[in-house]
């Protein structure tokens, strides 16, 4: 079997160890005997159907994230990553990946920055930094991560999140909600890297990749996460 | 009268910190002496005939230290903030230990500050430099000084506002600093390497376009012992050996000829110098059993990893440890951007069957710190094997462990916190002296 992960503006959209979800993603592939290969997705990509099994998009600098939000319309790069979505190919975004693939982000100044709309969820930009451990209660258990934002995620009405946050503050600080997940599509503000210190996360997109890929039920080889496991769980420990 | 206030209260703390072995007295006495007298740092500094300011993400203190070294063997009297204090209350603190009330003076010829990202904004309108370095802007705990861009602006913003008659040296082959010359009104002068390429550089530019006011030619490295260039200026050429291995260390090195040049000190002089200097401690320190690498980010911590990977052996031991204070930086995803991966080549390296090599790298890898089991995860996705990683959070007892029955040199990498921490066990187990009293 093989997968092709597609790391959306990897050159621009990379911060705060991003990568580390790619790495997890590839390596706990490979040791299961599944190739991986990814392809960074860029200004100057295209995006065809079929062309990628699992995408990730991470967060960036302000001026990476203005750029990219204009490309993504322009290109029309955004309109083919939503009708993936929409077939059930799975997705992992975090901060400005997910901001921008709300509805809109609207910063303190200038016009608002119109997002992808797969997520029903939109962000206006705040003077609070929201910065810290965190730990969040979802159907893969718990989460850990660190969020870096001051962008608060406002969830629409019928969206839903990710998690709830146990601490932290995750999409606005307000509301204990944190992330977005519409189908096989995630967003949330972890970084930290989030991956691999969450592996049944990283494993549940595998599997859903590849269920989409190959049409048919994946049961994934189980792996020795014993250190994975007790990092995960120091964690919930130590900040939850 | 409040200035003198402040100062005799600041000294007053000084005294009692280390008279109770609080610490070196490297903050406090600043930090209250400067709630009496807001201006203190703008006042003593004037007396200092020559200040001189370096900034950047990596590299201050080495750059710092060796400055001081220059200048010292040139015979100049200097300060500077050297335990790595470089915040407005570490300046103040500096500045009054050293201030003469009898005299009310100083009997100094230069002042060499470290200031990090952000405090250079705040501080160097105070200080009134004559000279600036920019080192480089490397990703660097986000959750403190923002984001790279961010830094930059704030530095624009504040060379605007600066004396045009102020020498601005910036290492040319960081697109960052370079950008710099951009938003100063005099002339900026450029330092760099036209072979080589720095790991970690945010942005690929062009270099053979740049003009490089000074310059290092015919590098060569040599292994943990160094390396050798020719420093090239517009007036010199001269073949240099400089005992720190790896090439960001060349670019400390380029960015302290610069200013001694700038303070009119002769070259040939320092170069010849250079034999008897001794790296800042923990940077790169050199103990009876092995060698101790400061890590703090991505950049700086690949680079430390590229000068040592070639020249580990299969008898050597590693020691890496990852804090998260806030000195540390308490967001510890940066080590998914950093590529311990090259340390896993070169303790592969050796070409002994693997199955044997397997059996010898056991218990050789050793992880430490309040977030060692982060490191550990890090290192299992980077390839080695978990069963060879011995965890302990305890960074005295690891050391202990990893010293028993080492029969080759123990490289200890640990982050600002760690290291700290390691210079006190270190100390209390008479293998070296508390760091605040080196040199």
């Amino acid at each position: 079997m093989k997968l092709i992960i597609g790391y959306l503006y990897g050159d621009l959209m990379n911060i705060y160890g991003d990568t580390g979800n790619i790495t997890a993603l590839k390596k706990r592939a490979e040791w299961r005997g599944i190739d991986v290969e990814v392809k960074i997705k860029n200004q100057k990509s295209k995006i065809k159907k079929g062309e990628c099994d699992l995408y990730f998009f991470g967060g960036g600098q302000d001026q990476a994230q203005e750029l990219v939000a204009r490309d993504l319309v322009v290109s029309s790069k955004g309109k083919s990553i939503k009708s993936e979505i929409e077939r059930g190919v799975p997705l992992l975004s975090v901060c400005g990946g997910y901001q921008l693939l709300g509805d809109y982000y609207k910063p303190h100044k200038g016009p608002k920055l119109i997002g992808v709309g797969l997520f029903p969820v939109y962000t206006e930009a705040s003077y609070d930094r929201m910065i810290g451990n965190i730990v969040v209660e979802s159907m893969f258990g718990n989460l850990v991560g660190f969020e870096n934002h001051s962008g608060k995620t406002y969830l629409k009405k019928g969206a839903i999140p990710l998690g709830m946050v146990t601490s932290g503050f995750g999409n606005n600080g307000k509301d204990r909600s944190e992330g977005c997940i519409y189908k096989n599509a995630i967003g949330c503000y972890m970084h930290g890297s989030l991956l691999p210190k969450n592996p049944k996360l990283a494993d549940w997109l595998l599997k859903k990749a590849l269920e989409v890929k190959y049409s048919k039920d994946v049961d994934l080889e189980p792996l020795d996460d014993s250190l994975e496991l007790q990092t995960h769980n120091i964690a919930v420990k130590k900040f939850g | 009268m409040r200035l003198i206030l402040a100062i005799l209260l600041g000294k007053l703390i000084g005294y009692l910190t280390r008279l109770f072995r609080l610490g070196g007295g490297s903050a406090a006495p600043g930090l209250y002496a400067l709630s009496i007298e807001p201006d203190l740092v703008t006042k003593l500094a004037a007396k200092i005939p020559k200040n001189i300011i370096i900034t950047g993400t990596n590299g201050k203190t080495t750059t710092a230290k060796m400055l001081a070294h220059f200048a010292k063997n040139a015979g100049l009297k200097v300060i500077r903030n050297h335990t790595g204090s470089n915040l407005e209350r570490g300046i103040a603190s500096t500045l009054i230990a050293n201030y003469q009330l009898l005299t009310t003076n100083y009997q100094l010829d230069l002042g060499i500050w470290e200031l990090d990202e952000a405090a250079f904004n705040t501080i160097a309108p105070k200080l009134k430099p004559d000279i600036i370095v920019f080192l480089n802007v490397f990703r660097d705990q986000l959750d403190r000084y923002g984001e790279i861009d961010t830094v930059v602006k704030n530095w624009c913003k504040t060379l605007q506002i600066l004396n045009p008659k102020t020498i601005v040296l910036v290492n040319g082959d960081d697109a960052n600093t370079a950008k710099l010359a951009n938003c100063f009104k005099g002339r900026i002068q450029k330092f760099g390497v036209k072979d080589y390429k720095i790991s970690g550089e945010s942005i690929e530019h062009v270099k053979e376009k740049e003009n490089l006011d000074f310059e290092a030619k015919n590098v060569k490295l040599n292994g943990l012992e160094g390396s050798t260039f020719q420093l090239l200026t517009t007036n010199y050429q001269l073949p240099t050996t400089l005992p720190l291995p790896g090439l960001y260390h060349i670019y400390d090195a380029l960015a302290a000829f610069a200013c001694a040049d700038k303070l009119g000190l002769s070259l040939s002089k320092l170069a010849s110098s250079l034999k008897s200097y001794s790296p800042a401690f923990g940077r790169m320190e050199k103990l009876p059993f092995g060698y101790i690498f400061l890590i703090k980010n991505p950049a700086g911590a690949t680079q430390v990893f590229e000068t040592i990977a070639p020249n580990l052996k299969p008898d050597d031991r590693l020691l890496l440890a990852l804090n998260d204070n806030i000195a540390d930086g308490t967001d510890v995803s940066w080590i998914w951007d950093t590529e311990f991966e090259q340390l896993l080549s070169s303790s592969l390296r050796g070409a002994k069957p693997a199955s044997t090599q397997r059996g010898e790298r056991r218990g050789n890898l050793y992880i430490s710190g309040t977030r060692a089991c982060d490191l550990a995860v890090r290192l299992k996705y980077a390839g080695f094997d978990p069963k060879n990683i011995i965890i302990e959070p305890d960074l005295q007892n690891t050391l202990k462990e990893a010293r028993t029955g080492l029969k080759g040199r123990l490289f200890i990498l640990p982050t600002y916190t760690a290291m700290l921490e390691l210079q006190k066990i270190l100390a209390k187990s008479g293998i070296k002296k508390e760091y605040w009293k080196e040199e």
